[in-house]
């Protein structure tokens, strides 16, 4: 579960992130769109541990993310929309990496990497540096990394830049599969269909601000516009806001 | 438009100040070459018969080293520019001839290639038109000659890197080329170094060594254009214009057949060569098998920093050329001691010797600060942008921190030690002596480490493309003071009890009570002082990196 109570975040004096308050449950896909500049990616960053908010509190399944960050952070498979990496490592040893850094215990480590490398067919790729990887398969390459420790919430931003085809199905489906099986998915995301596909529930932010929440369904009955899409919910309410 | 764009930006930040202080420095150094050269040519003229033969043997030698230097150059920029630059797949969809984009590319490159070696030998050739009186023909023919010789490395180069990049990738083969160049350089280096020059001073050997050089013979090959421009000098300096103008008109003959001969290749091969750049290399050499075995005796996220770091610095091929001037480096210091000529020393040698061991101290700590700069300092900024990956981490910054530190200190430590012990039995010292270095240097290590990483932490730059731009910051400025100034204070508080010990141990008289207290104290005062270095900027680092990325 992800609790933010009255989150903002402040850069001097402009409000990126403005009272955000939402809730999002075990076993639920919750997606978060907006604008360009809207506070999608600051507040994914702030769930993840990654920016700290100038005031409120962020719980991640009950576990307040400033007192205990280590703690919090254990539970998030992070997942950002540019995969820097390093380098100069293999796809394995980068996997490796990430199973020692969440202390993963390293005999089942070994074998849950081979299982996400073919999952996300980079096996022919595992043992080549990340340098010659394509955008594609670095942000794979991430996704698999998230999910190594078993994660109980995985935050996603951008999670289908890159992508082809085959690659956005299997997102699709593995996003449907980790929800089923109780973990916590919260996904920013700038392709509506998809967002209206998979997610249970949307929440859609404007200039730091949560203007609207609830399922596809539900966006609609408040708007009394039974035959629009997402995309003109979206639309209209941004341009009201 | 790049470069005009570039300056006129460069008064925001203090740029322009930086750029003003480095021309200075670039105009002081030439400045040095030039009265260095005016001195050695000024002596080798007043030296009867051998004289002006020896003077013509190192503008002789002075030529071929200029093409060697020029054509390595060249290879290096030609290898950039051509093929390796990240705006080329832009350039090339571009509707404009692949002959074009190679010309304009090689002049480019071939300006860049050369500026700095025609700059900085220009002086020693202005300095034989002093010493011999040079005429404006002399001039003339000296920038004719440089010119040409910039052209023809340039255009030779750009053939055999043309040729190369069909059979071996470019980018690997900058780094081959770059190690060579480094290698050489270095065994050069070490050879000049083990020639002992510092002999020099001795009138015997120095006479010696005058009619050696007079004996020397230079490569006699007249199919060189170096020795074109040479002769082209020669016959200006001389007083032969006609001699002067004939190998001039050679050089740039021979210069633009290159040119042709270049273009007429790039219109064959040059596309293809860039084509097969564009494609990312896959590994030589593959791993033999998935799982390797992880240390038992560190923590899982120590382990895995501690591995992370090892292999992207041993498969970085531009950090070992680091880690080669470094062994240079240690050998070049080792001997240097070794080389000390104490038996000639007016003062009592025992003295000398632990009166050395002790300055040593402060010495192999400026190294340790000098490769901590260099190591310590930007590991924190070579995470890179991939510095989300700590942050999202279930470790603290703290934690993480502590971890670089650990990284560090064990091989700087090992380093310093080596240095230390090693020097301590060239120079002789006493038991004691050796003791108080080796726990002195284990002390300061540390403090040295904390600093380094610390401000690092403070001062990072996630951006930077490598760690030399990272350490030529405010940051990197702050940690050679700080770091200079502890290890100053603690050569300092060290200095007064050391000699004290010493000398009533060298007099064989026991220490009164009150000189046991200061020096009990003053060690004890070194002490804290290094465990306040390494544990305050650790600590303010890591509350900086935790409030600024955050």
């Amino acid at each position: 579960m992800i609790e933010l109570d009255h989150v903002s975040k402040h850069y001097g004096r402009i409000a990126a992130v403005d009272d955000l308050s939402l809730r999002v449950e075990k076993g639920e896909i919750f997606g978060f769109i907006g604008p360009n500049g809207a506070g999608k990616t600051t507040t994914i960053r702030m769930i993840g541990g990654i920016l700290k908010p100038s005031t409120g509190r962020i719980r991640i399944n009950g576990v307040d993310m400033q007192q205990n960050p280590t703690a919090a952070k254990r539970s998030i498979g992070f997942i950002p929309d540019r995969p820097y990496l390093y380098e100069k490592l293999s796809g394995s040893e980068f996997l490796r990496f990430i199973a020692d850094l969440y202390q993963v215990d390293r005999r089942s480590a070994d074998a849950r990497a081979q299982e996400l490398l073919a999952m996300f067919t980079l096996t022919d790729w595992a043992h080549e540096l990340i340098e010659s990887y394509s955008h594609g398969m670095k942000q794979r390459l991430v996704m698999a990394a998230a999910l190594l420790h078993d994660p109980a919430i995985v935050v996603v931003d951008e999670p289908l830049v890159g992508l082809d085809p085959l690659g956005i199905k299997l997102v699709k489906g593995l996003f449907r599969k980790l929800a089923a099986g109780g973990v916590t998915m919260f996904v920013s995301t700038h392709t509506l269909p998809v967002a209206e596909d998979i997610c249970h529930r949307i929440g859609i932010i404007n200039r730091g601000r949560l203007i609207a929440t609830g399922s596809p369904a539900d966006l609609k009955q408040e708007l009394k516009v039974v035959d629009a899409d997402l995309e003109q919910i979206f639309l209209r309410l941004t341009r009201d806001a | 438009m790049s470069a005009r764009n570039a300056f006129s930006r460069s008064g925001r930040g203090g740029t322009g100040t930086r750029l003003a202080v480095f021309g200075l420095l670039g105009l002081i150094f030439w400045v040095g070459i030039l009265a260095v050269s005016l001195k050695v040519l000024g002596y080798f003229k007043s030296v009867e018969q051998l004289g002006t033969l020896l003077s013509f043997k190192l503008l002789s030698m002075l030529f071929i080293t200029l093409l060697s230097l020029l054509v390595f150059s060249s290879i290096l920029t030609h290898l950039a520019k051509l093929f390796l630059s990240r705006d080329l797949s832009l350039v090339h969809a571009l509707p404009v001839t692949s002959r074009r984009i190679y010309l304009a590319r090689w002049m480019e490159s071939t300006f860049d290639s050369a500026w700095m070696v025609v700059v900085y030998t220009l002086p020693v050739f202005t300095a034989f038109g002093i010493v011999f009186k040079g005429g404006v023909l002399y001039y003339l023919t000296t920038l004719s000659a440089m010119a040409s010789l910039a052209v023809v490395a340039s255009g030779l180069s750009a053939l055999v890197v043309m040729a190369a990049v069909v059979l071996v990738p470019a980018s690997r083969m900058r780094n081959i080329f770059v190690l060579l160049g480094l290698v050489v350089f270095v065994l050069l280096f070490l050879f000049f170094r083990l020639l002992r020059p510092e002999r020099l001073v001795d009138p015997e050997v120095f006479s010696t060594v005058l009619l050696y050089l007079s004996a020397l013979k230079t490569p006699d090959l007249p199919f060189l254009p170096s020795t074109w421009a040479y002769d082209s000098l020669r016959a200006a300096l001389t007083g032969a214009p006609g001699e002067a103008l004939f190998n001039t008109a050679l050089c740039w003959s021979f210069a633009m057949f290159i040119v042709f001969t270049s273009v007429a290749v790039a219109d064959w091969i040059y596309f293809r060569g860039m084509s097969k750049a564009q494609a990312g290399a896959r590994r030589t050499f593959r791993p033999r098998s998935a799982a390797v075995r992880r240390s038992r005796l560190l923590s899982q996220p120590v382990s895995a920093f501690l591995v992370k770091e090892l292999k992207s610095f041993f498969r970085d091929q531009t950090q070992w050329s680091q880690l080669f001037l470094l062994g240079a480096l240690v050998l070049i210091y080792v001997f240097n001691f070794k080389a000390l000529p104490l038996d000639k020393a007016p003062i009592n040698t025992l003295y000398l010797q632990n009166l050395l061991s002790f300055l040593n101290m402060g010495l192999a700590a400026f190294v340790l600060i000098a490769v901590t700069g260099r190591f310590g300092f930007p590991a924190v900024s070579s995470e890179n942008e991939a510095f989300w990956l700590v942050q999202a981490a279930p470790i603290s910054i703290r934690q993480f921190l502590w971890i670089k530190f650990c990284i560090y200190v064990f091989p700087l430590l090992l380093l310093t030690e080596i240095l230390i012990v090693v020097t301590n039995v060239f120079l002789n010292v006493t038991p004691f002596m050796m003791v108080l270095s080796t726990v002195s240097v284990l002390l300061m290590v540390p403090g040295v480490i904390g600093i380094g990483v610390g401000l690092g932490a403070a001062y990072p730059n996630f951006r930077a493309e490598n760690p030399a731009q990272v350490v030529t910051s405010f940051g990197g400025l702050m940690f050679m003071v700080l770091s200079a100034l502890f290890v100053g204070l603690f050569i300092l508080l060290e200095a007064g009890p050391v000699y004290t010990l010493f000398m009533a141990d060298l007099n064989r008289r026991p220490l009164v009570f009150l000189e046991w207290l200061w020096v009990g104290a003053s060690f004890f005062l070194a002490g804290a002082l290094c465990l306040v270095a390494m544990i305050v900027p650790m600590c303010r680092g890591a509350r900086s990196l935790a409030d600024t990325h955050s």
